[in-house]
């Protein structure tokens, strides 16, 4: 178990990992998100993320998704939604989102840098 | 004028009743369609993407059965065609046009980074992101067009 105690998921086409990484933590998300309404999955998930952050005092989530293949629409607003969390956030309570890419899987060189957009500093291409 | 007229080179044509597990199945098909065609996987990449998320689209919103989604492409030129038709509602209409108008102004990325922050703030379940996700990544001219119980959106690709 990861320190903010979050539990991994499995469900359908997509398995999501939260571990530890350093003083951060990183989630590592496999698979295709191509259901029609994965925020059921993700919106809990990512929420817990950023409490146990905020309240723990975590600088650094690492975004792993080397090995997802394919992100439907509604599974970026899903990460939108948690990035945006951050425009509000207190500044001493904030932290980095970096998204690890796969450069060899061609939607993610387009998809994911557009949120970087989103709040200023808060997200991280690697 | 029949698809045979239209089109130089290769093209697939699907009907089928819109159900949500078709989607990812359609989408491989069309990737790999586009892959052996061409053998470029970003183009590939990209229009499968733009398909899907019509499809999901045509699937949320459709009125009835009778899908339909058409990839037609030229090797001389490199272009792809795809289309996507699906019977919807006068009020479906409507609102695809409305959200149509507001995801064609504004410079391709702006209007995408816009509609993001709109989306995280949406309760209504809806991402509305699907069209100015294909405007913004695919780069292709879209088109919308309705004809009778008929709304089809138009991609072109040009290499």
């Amino acid at each position: 178990m990861n320190k903010l105690g979050i539990e991994s998921i499995k469900q359908g086409k997509v398995s999501i990992n939260v571990s530890d990484a350093g003083a951060g933590i990183s989630v590592a998300v496999e698979g295709d998100i191509d259901m029609q309404d994965p925020s059921v999955i993700l919106d809990p998930l990512f929420d817990k993320v950023h409490k146990g952050c905020m309240d723990s005092g975590i600088k650094s989530v690492a975004l792993d998704v080397r090995q997802l293949t394919f992100l439907n629409s509604s599974g970026i607003k899903a990460i939108a939604k948690w990035i945006m969390n951050l425009a509000g956030a207190p500044a001493d309570k904030k932290y980095v989102i970096k998204i690890v890419q796969n450069k060899s899987i061609p939607w993610q060189t387009t998809s994911l840098s557009t949120l970087t957009f989103l709040v200023p500093g808060a997200v991280q291409l690697e | 004028m029949s698809i045979e007229s239209e089109v130089k080179d290769g093209y697939i044509e699907l009907r089928f009743g819109p159900r949500w597990k078709y989607i990812a199945v359609v989408r491989a098909f069309i990737q790999n369609f586009l892959a052996v065609s061409f053998s470029d996987d970003v183009r590939a990449d990209k229009i499968a993407m733009a398909a899907s998320e019509l499809l999901e689209n045509a699937v949320k919103y459709a009125n009835g059965e009778d899908t339909r989604i058409r990839v037609s492409l030229s090797s001389a030129t490199g272009d792809i065609d795809i289309s996507v038709s699906n019977k919807a509602t006068p009020e479906a209409m409507a609102s695809l046009k409305a959200m149509w108008d507001s995801v064609m102004t504004d410079d391709p990325l702006a209007a995408y980074v816009t509609k993001m922050k709109e989306a995280a703030t949406r309760s209504d379940g809806k991402s509305q992101l699907g069209l100015v996700r294909i405007r913004y990544e695919t780069g292709a001219r879209m088109t919308l067009k309705t004809e009778g119980e008929f709304i089809t959106i138009e991609l072109k690709y040009v290499k």
